[in-house]
């Protein structure tokens, strides 16, 4: 009964390793590499968002410090990047930890809370573009030297398996969550607060567990970017980009579900993928494709993809445990 | 507008077809058999926020392709055609990176463009793992060429050649009119690119006799700038320098303009308005007397004459991305040419050696080190009755300076 929870998780993991084994393409690791990155801050913001129903429109923070902190370990001190890549994490756990106790205990919610969250990513934006340390506008950029210690990686392949695994252990923790006492305090959070205080939950703890979790696993994804891409500024690092993206793919996918941020990543991403190779020569034609799909999952699916599978093959959704 | 703008590449391609399934048919004894063309990728973000200089790039090097191949393509290798591969680099770096990936698989022999700088940056990088040849086509950090990546060139000068020559050019215009200008306003943007360049101006012109008021800093974007302006009214500086992108300089222009604030001159450096030809159209009145130093082509150029009328004909202003891009193709073109091969390493090994003068740009000899055209310097422009004009150096210039600008 515990472990079938787990087979999806499992399924999906393995079906997306055998990726480098069915083709060699550069652009198809690229889009793999991308979509894992998003998926992971977007499973990020799902605890948060999606488990706890504390709507942040502002996971770009998370992502931000993540990147940040790997970044100025690395090129300032010349910090192993494994290490850095803790650090980030906890910086990222920090982070949240902080917002959250600010916004959470003034009692902030709902819109009040998702503005606030902006308004924090917009801060720190700033911040990122006019502080030398950061780099300024001109960013912060990481020397190529591919090898393990670097967490930088010659083949494409590895690279992309190393992402998977962040994603594995980031959908293995959301499945340990939401088969807990503590998911169960978090859906009675997001249910009614109210109701939840009464029967005795610790709100405001349980709140700061879920934001710091929620934020290391976003920070994990920016440490991610970084070193993929090997260049930051203060636009791709706390930008309004990755905040949305990480809010999409969940609602897309399945809002609070385990499987939902992934599958919420692929289906967006992958279709405008689709269509840009099928129609190439326009450009932006991925761009209304992605835009498409919003519009109809928001009018037709508000459950997300997952919410669809539930509603048309119940037995199914139910064998895979949704 | 895109009929017409695709009409004559289609037109070449099936002429090039007919030609390529001609010679294929004709018997085996004249052993002529079309060369393999070259692919190049062109990159440059044609969509999101820098789509208008995206757009402005493509079409250079479009041209340049266009003319090459017209003119009997590699010669050294049997007249191999260019084929471009177009990369959307979708005004961010990631985008950029995918793109040279998807280059990368399509076998292309170098790359050309860009745009911005952070798309330079992460492009240039991902071409390196592949020791792809990277041209840069505009991006003005000095990071681009500082990484030690042995793939990277850039044919426009960067941040610093830039605010070198603008001091350089204003102390000699201001001392060849006798120097009418002693004070100074700096008004910035408060990123890197505005705070930077007003650090370097105020530890600069004090060096040369220039007196600087204050700096002042406005935030990207800015919807309002009559409290900037009402400041300014009340210094009443010679020169006001603004550092600052499109939007703001249009808005600082206008606002003084409406207020009546009217300093000896307007000297921008590397500005998003100053030197577009767009700002001048729309706001003629405002645009008028105000100076930049920045990329240009060279106006006594007859190819660049050739080119503009062609860019014009298709109804599009001449801006500075054209030519720059449409240098950066022929400077490509002539790499290979001399490498005679398609060979990355030899393209590479020939971009470094050379002394290519066949571009539109007032840079004189091409001459690479460290990946920068060492020849590149940007030139002093001035809007003087609705046109831009080259008013230094004198050797491109094309009108002398109106300095002071205002009475």
């Amino acid at each position: 009964m515990k472990l079938q929870g787990y087979l999806p998780i499992l399924v999906v993991t393995a079906l997306l390793a055998v990726v480098p084994f069915l083709s060699n393409s550069n652009t198809l690791y690229n889009f793999m590499v991308t979509s894992l990155i998003i998926a992971l801050a977007a499973q990020g913001w799902n605890i948060l968002g999606g488990v706890a129903g504390q709507t942040s429109f502002g996971h770009a923070l998370f992502f931000g410090v993540g990147c940040y902190t790997a970044a100025m370990l690395q090129f300032h001190f010349g910090i192993n990047a494994w290490l850095a890549f803790l650090m980030a994490l906890a910086a990222g756990a920090g982070a949240g930890f902080i917002v959250g106790f600010l916004s959470f205990r003034a009692g902030l919610r709902g819109s009040y809370f998702a503005l606030i969250t902006l308004a924090f990513a917009e801060l720190m934006r700033i911040l990122a573009n006019a502080s030398e340390w950061t780099g300024g506008a001109a960013g912060l950029l990481l020397k190529l030297d591919p090898g393990f210690a670097n967490m930088q990686f010659a083949s494409r392949a590895s690279f992309m398996w190393l992402a998977l695994a962040f994603v594995f252990v980031g959908l293995l923790i959301s499945r340990a969550i939401a088969g807990s006492r503590f998911g169960a305090h978090l859906v009675a959070v997001r249910e009614n607060e109210d109701a939840a205080r009464a029967l005795g939950v610790d709100v405001l703890t349980v709140k700061l567990k879920a934001i710091s979790l929620s934020g290391a696993m976003t920070a994990a994804a920016g440490v991610l970017y970084v070193q993929n891409f090997l260049y930051i500024d203060a636009n791709i690092g706390f930008g309004a980009w990755i905040s949305i993206e990480a809010l999409l793919a969940p609602l897309v996918g399945g809002r609070g579900l385990v499987l939902g941020p992934l599958i919420g990543t692929f289906t967006l991403h992958g279709l405008g993928e689709l269509t840009k190779t099928f129609a190439g020569r326009v450009p932006g034609i991925d761009l209304m494709v992605f835009a498409v799909v919003l519009i109809c999952v928001v009018a037709f699916a508000s459950d997300g993809m997952l919410g669809l599978l539930r509603r048309f093959a119940p037995r199914l959704a139910k064998r895979i445990a949704l | 507008m895109k009929l017409v703008e695709t009409h004559p590449n289609r037109r070449t391609i099936l002429k090039t077809g007919a030609a390529v399934l001609g010679v294929l048919s004709a018997p085996s004894v004249l052993r002529a058999q079309a060369p393999a063309s070259i692919k190049i990728g062109i990159l440059q973000p044609v969509t999101g926020a820098l789509a208008q200089d995206g757009e402005y790039g493509r079409l250079g090097a479009e041209l340049a392709l266009e003319d090459i191949n017209k003119a009997g393509g590699i010669k050294s290798l049997g007249g191999a055609k260019l084929e471009m591969v177009f990369g959307d680099a979708r005004s961010n770096p990631e985008a950029g990176t995918q793109e040279v990936e998807r280059m990368q698989e399509a076998g292309v022999a170098a790359i050309v463009g860009g745009f911005a700088s952070p798309i330079c940056l992460a492009s240039s990088q991902a071409a390196s793992r592949y020791d792809l040849p990277y041209l840069v086509d505009v991006g003005v950090s000095d990071q681009i060429v500082s990484r030690g990546l042995k793939n990277t060139f850039r044919f426009a000068p960067g941040f610093s050649l830039c605010t070198a020559a603008a001091i350089q050019n204003l102390v000699r215009i201001n001392e060849e009119a006798g120097k009418p200008a002693k004070t100074v306003v700096l008004v910035h943007e408060d990123g890197l690119f505005g705070s930077g360049l007003a650090k370097l101006m105020a530890t600069e012109l004090p060096k040369y006799g220039f007196e600087i008021l204050e700096q002042i800093a406005v935030p990207t974007p800015s919807r309002d700038l009559s409290n900037v302006v009402l400041r300014l009214r009340s210094l009443n500086p010679d020169l006001i320098i603004p550092s600052t992108y499109y939007g703001e300089t249009v808005l600082l222009a206008r606002t003084m303009q409406q207020q009546r604030v009217r300093p000896k001159a307007v000297y921008a450096v590397l500005n998003g308005a100053a030197s577009n030809r767009r700002f001048v159209a729309e706001f003629p009145e405002a645009a008028e007397g105000v100076m930049d130093c920045n990329h240009w082509y060279d106006p006594r150029n007859e190819k660049s004459k050739n080119v503009q009328a062609r860019v014009e004909a298709l109804g599009k202003p001449y801006n500075y991305n054209i030519p720059l891009n449409y240098s950066s193709v022929a400077l490509l073109a002539d790499a290979i040419e001399r490498a005679a091969s398609a060979d990355r390493g030899k393209i590479i090994e020939a971009l470094g050696t050379s002394s290519f003068k066949g571009h539109l740009m007032p840079y004189g000899e091409t001459k690479f080190v460290n990946g920068q055209n060492t020849g590149a310097a940007p030139v002093s422009t001035q809007v003087q009755k609705g046109a831009i004009k080259v008013v230094f150096p004198q050797d491109f210039a094309d009108a002398k300076p109106v300095f002071p600008a205002n009475g």
